[in-house]
């Protein structure tokens, strides 16, 4: 071990802080409002998040067999996925506008979208 | 190096790592973030680099892809694992080239993970086209840091082993 070494991991440690603040201030985590279920880069399904707390599922055909998500309480996961290493499932449920759940194996990406503010107005008129 | 010599150790190399990579499989992932692998494939990389020099860290890894990726009958599997690959591996012969008087075997190799995380998930972007791919990119370079340390204490362990034995 080289003084060196230290300089290196000293180096990829503030890349990871970097890219850290980088990706929290692209996104200020508010609530999103639409899931955007895309297979292979192409939208095949839109569903709108509400407050509702009855669950709802969904099944899309991704590239290596069917993805299944629920839609409850504004929220989204993933629950039945034909990938190996179930890694879209164990990301939880996703409420944040702009993070996704993505299975790469699978191809199934769901983007959250919108702004969801609970107790405001939906839409302005004039 | 007579040519039988070289071509049996590139042999051996490619099929360490790829061994390598089909026990590693067997893991369960580490966090649940694609791409984030111990990587121990790398060891006969880094190995091939040190002991037999940056040609043969080239081959090992050209070859060791190519192979895993047909074992695996992934395509798309093949194009990360050879894009993040051969990436990689340039940027640790760089850094073994310029800077081995400053660096040592664990640096090399704490880059080589770093570098092959960042490079995969480019890689995933081409093929996806999806900028959220980019949140998994502070869990993978953390990662790569306890990764990168255990391959290069392998591989500089497996090379002091090798130095006494006239390989080339």
């Amino acid at each position: 071990m080289r003084a060196g070494d230290l300089v290196i991991v000293a180096l990829v440690l503030a890349a990871a802080i970097g890219s850290t603040i980088l990706v929290s201030q692209a996104h200020a985590g508010e609530k999103g409002s639409l899931a955007i279920v895309e297979v292979n880069g192409h939208e095949v399904r839109r569903v709108s998040m509400g407050d509702s707390q009855a669950a709802r599922t969904f099944t899309v055909e991704g590239w290596q067999g069917s993805s299944t998500f629920e839609v409850k309480g504004g929220r989204v996961r993933m629950t039945k996925s034909a990938c190996r290493d179930k890694i879209c499932i164990g990301m939880g449920w996703m409420d944040t506008s702009g993070r996704s759940i993505i299975c790469l194996p699978n191809r199934v990406v769901i983007r959250i979208t919108g702004n969801r503010k609970s107790g405001g107005v939906d839409t302005v008129t004039e | 190096m007579a040519p039988t010599r070289r071509v049996t150790n590139l042999a051996l190399l490619v099929s360490i790592g790829l061994v390598l990579s089909i026990i590693e499989s067997t893991f369960p992932p580490l966090l649940p973030v694609p791409g984030a692998k111990l990587g121990l494939a790398n060891i006969a990389t880094v190995i091939a680099l040190y002991v037999f020099g940056t040609g043969m860290a080239l081959e090992v890894t050209v070859i060791r892809c190519i192979l895993g990726g047909l074992l695996r009958g992934s395509v798309i599997g093949l194009f990360l694992s050879l894009s993040a690959g051969l990436t990689s591996t340039l940027v640790m012969i760089l850094l073994f080239v310029l800077a081995d008087r400053f660096i040592s075997v664990i640096g090399v190799s704490v880059v080589g993970a770093a570098v092959h995380n960042a490079a995969q998930l480019a890689a995933a972007y081409l093929l996806i086209r999806n900028t959220a791919l980019f949140y998994y990119l502070p869990y993978l370079m953390i990662i790569a840091v306890p990764t990168g340390l255990f391959v290069g204490f392998a591989s500089r362990r497996v090379a002091l082993s090798l130095e006494g034995l006239s390989l080339a």
